[in-house]
Order: C-alpha cells, then structure tokens, then sequence
C-alpha cells in the first residue's frame, strides 16, 4: 500500500519518464502531484508514464493526470502511459479518459 | 463455502486516507472467500475505494475525530456493501455526470462506482450524511 515513483529525463526523446510502482489512492496521490508539480516546472515536455508496476489508481490519480495533462496541453505536450495492467486499463476505459491520454502497448 | 443468508460484517474506519487501502484489502478478503473470480474483486476495490474517498473528503469534514462505516451482507447469490458517514450530505440533483470531451480533475467517483457495480443506491440529505449502497452479483454478467 504505498507508491514508488522514479523521475528521470530523456534528452535523446526529449521527454520525460516517470515510472510508477504501488497503489495511487487518495493517500498516495499527493506525491503524484508533487512529482508531476516538479517535473512540468521544470520542463514542459511530454511524459510517459510506465505503468508496468501500477497495480491501482482511483479517481484521485486520474484527477491529477487530468489536471497535469491541462497543464502541458497549454504547450501542445502530451501524457503517454505505456504497459498498462488490465485493471487500470478498464478504469481509463469507462471514464473515457484511454481517448485523452495515449495509450502505448 | 457456506455463507449462511444475511451473514453481516459491519467495519468502523476512521475518516483518515491512510486506512482506505486497508479496507480495499478488507474488500478483496470477503469477496474472495464467497467466490468473487478477481475481476470482480478489482470492480469491487475501486467501487469501494471511492466510496471511502467520498465519505472523507465530503461526509467528515465536519466531524475532526470523525469516522464512517461500511456494512457488508452477504448472500449466496451477491454481496451488498454500505458505506455511509455522518457528515454534511449533499443535493444528489447536484451531482453532475462527467462530460468525457472535457474530462475534470474531479468528479468521477461516483461514475466509477455505477460503471463498476451492478446495482448503486445513493441517499443523501443535507446535513444527515450520505449513504451509498452497493451490490454486485456472483455468476456470469448478464
């Protein structure tokens, strides 16, 4: 029940990855936010996400993709989330919201 | 397993984020035991999760110390589960359905939960806290 984040960036893609492992709930979300906060004060570039070790996000986490997502739009950037597990992949579906991210293998 | 008609299971959570992955947990242990395959059981955790998130962030904010329960009824054929907390409530006629062209940082929750479960039954009243009930049924979907 917690949440691992790593955060590098690709200069040969110039964009961001940032790799999640663990649960994002309503307790672990804020370091989502933090992370995110950080790295688009940084450099507004697109960031994919590797969701291989994602085991579970609510409506909290994707609160925070949204609204991330709002922020790097304004630069024409965009989120990618890539290996998805079936769980959370259900979840993107019926909120609409596999339309407004890319989705990647 | 024999699961006896009406067999309750009544859980008391304190109103703090750090316990809603313990009733997730809680969730998957119940629906397990009575013979939920995992797909179900993952419905069941989100749907749940976001109850709980509901019930803290909205239903206590009045209440410092405060905390919400959740019931679970347990039959042979489905699992009905309850949470409800005693805090502000709100005006159900509020509650908007997101609009999926212009996604919202909140107000998802609620969709989830109908998404996930086969029967939801929300009550409220201003003032009286909320009540959201839950159920979803063993065997094949229809």
């Amino acid at each position: 029940m917690s949440l691992q984040i790593r955060k590098d960036f690709d200069n040969k893609n110039n964009h961001w990855l940032v790799e999640l492992e663990g649960e994002i709930d309503v307790y672990t979300a804020g370091q989502l936010k933090e992370v995110f906060k950080f790295i688009i004060g940084e450099k507004k570039e697109d960031i994919k996400i590797d969701a291989d070790k994602l085991e579970y996000i609510d409506s909290t986490g994707l609160g925070i993709l949204i609204g991330a997502l709002k922020r790097l739009k304004q630069e024409d950037k965009d989120i990618i989330i890539s290996n998805i597990r079936p769980n959370v992949g259900k979840l993107l579906k019926i909120t609409g919201l596999d339309k407004v991210f890319i989705i990647e293998g | 397993m024999n699961v006896n008609q009406g067999d309750e299971i009544r859980l008391s959570i304190p109103n703090k984020p750090e316990y809603v992955g313990v009733v997730r947990l809680t969730v998957a242990a119940i629906a397990s035991r009575i013979g939920f395959d995992i797909e179900k059981i993952e419905d069941m955790k989100i749907a749940v999760s976001e109850a709980c998130n509901n019930a803290i962030t909205h239903g206590c904010r009045c209440c410092k110390e405060g905390e919400y329960n959740i019931n679970f009824v347990l039959t042979e054929e489905k699992i009905t589960i309850s949470v409800c907390d005693e805090g502000e409530g709100c005006l159900l006629e509020n509650i908007k359905e997101p609009n999926f062209s212009k996604p919202k940082e909140g107000g998802l929750g609620l969709f989830i939960i109908k998404s996930l479960m086969d029967d939801v039954e929300i009550k409220s009243e201003k003032g009286k806290g909320m009540m959201i009930r839950m159920i979803k049924y063993l065997g094949d979907d229809i």
